[in-house]
């Protein structure tokens, strides 16, 4: 099965997951032109928040990715504290969920610093541009070198005559 | 008129050429096609992106076929 990007989100969104969106996708809501290829989120890290994030992916078979097996997604109150990060795939495609954001810090701090987008009818939490400028250069990975320029000139376009220094 | 033109043109035609679009400019990115995602809405961004990845993904799978 194809990606659906959209669909992920909504899953997550209508079952009352607390979490933003970050990493490449939050650029692309900005307005970056590149193709990404996954979904990265910070959610908060609770139990109630795993399990409703468990049971929203429930119907499209979520595994671990990064485990050789690719053992399947059970959270459950008990196991719940192991985790700080999930790299999981699904039936229509892949989503990162992290607690921590490089830059910005864990989850209450990075949904301070974002904004909600209305996309279709659906409410979603999204990075602000300059907390996601923040967190990609944190990060300083050559292939966020691009996703940067494209922010800050994005940004740029949206505010022509503020001077930014 | 080639991409190379349209996208020399447009660059002309931004009347305060800034430091960041002109790193942008420098880095090899196609200024109009952000001043084009400028004027979409999210929802817009959003299904443009999911038609490229579904190609993409057509592509892959086409080429391991």
């Amino acid at each position: 099965m194809s990606s659906n990007f959209f669909n992920l989100l909504e899953r997550l969104g209508t079952a009352g997951v607390d979490f933003v969106v970050v990493g490449g996708f939050a650029g692309v809501a900005h307005g970056c032109t590149y193709v990404t290829q996954d979904i990265d989120i910070c959610c908060d890290f609770s139990p109630a928040n795993l399990l409703r994030l468990s049971q929203s992916l429930a119907e499209l078979h979520p595994v671990h990715r990064m485990t050789p097996n690719r053992k399947r997604l059970e959270l459950t109150e008990k196991n719940f504290k192991q985790f700080k990060n999930l790299y999981l795939d699904t039936d229509i495609g892949q989503l990162d969920c992290v607690s921590i954001i490089d830059g910005l810090g864990d989850y209450k701090k990075v949904k301070q610093a974002s904004e909600v987008i209305d996309v279709e009818g659906v409410q979603l939490r999204v990075l602000g541009i300059d907390a996601l400028i923040k967190a990609k250069k944190a990060m300083n990975r050559p292939r966020d070198k691009e996703a940067i320029v494209q922010l800050e000139a994005i940004k740029r376009l949206k505010n022509p005559k503020t001077d930014p220094c | 008129m080639t991409s190379g033109k349209k996208r020399s043109k447009v660059a002309k035609n931004i009347s305060r050429r800034t430091d960041e679009i002109q790193a942008a400019i420098d880095y090899g990115v196609d200024i109009s096609l952000l001043i084009a995602n400028s004027k979409k809405s999210y929802a817009e961004r959003i299904r443009r992106h999911q038609i490229a990845l579904s190609t993409v993904e057509k592509l892959r799978a086409a080429r391991r076929r």
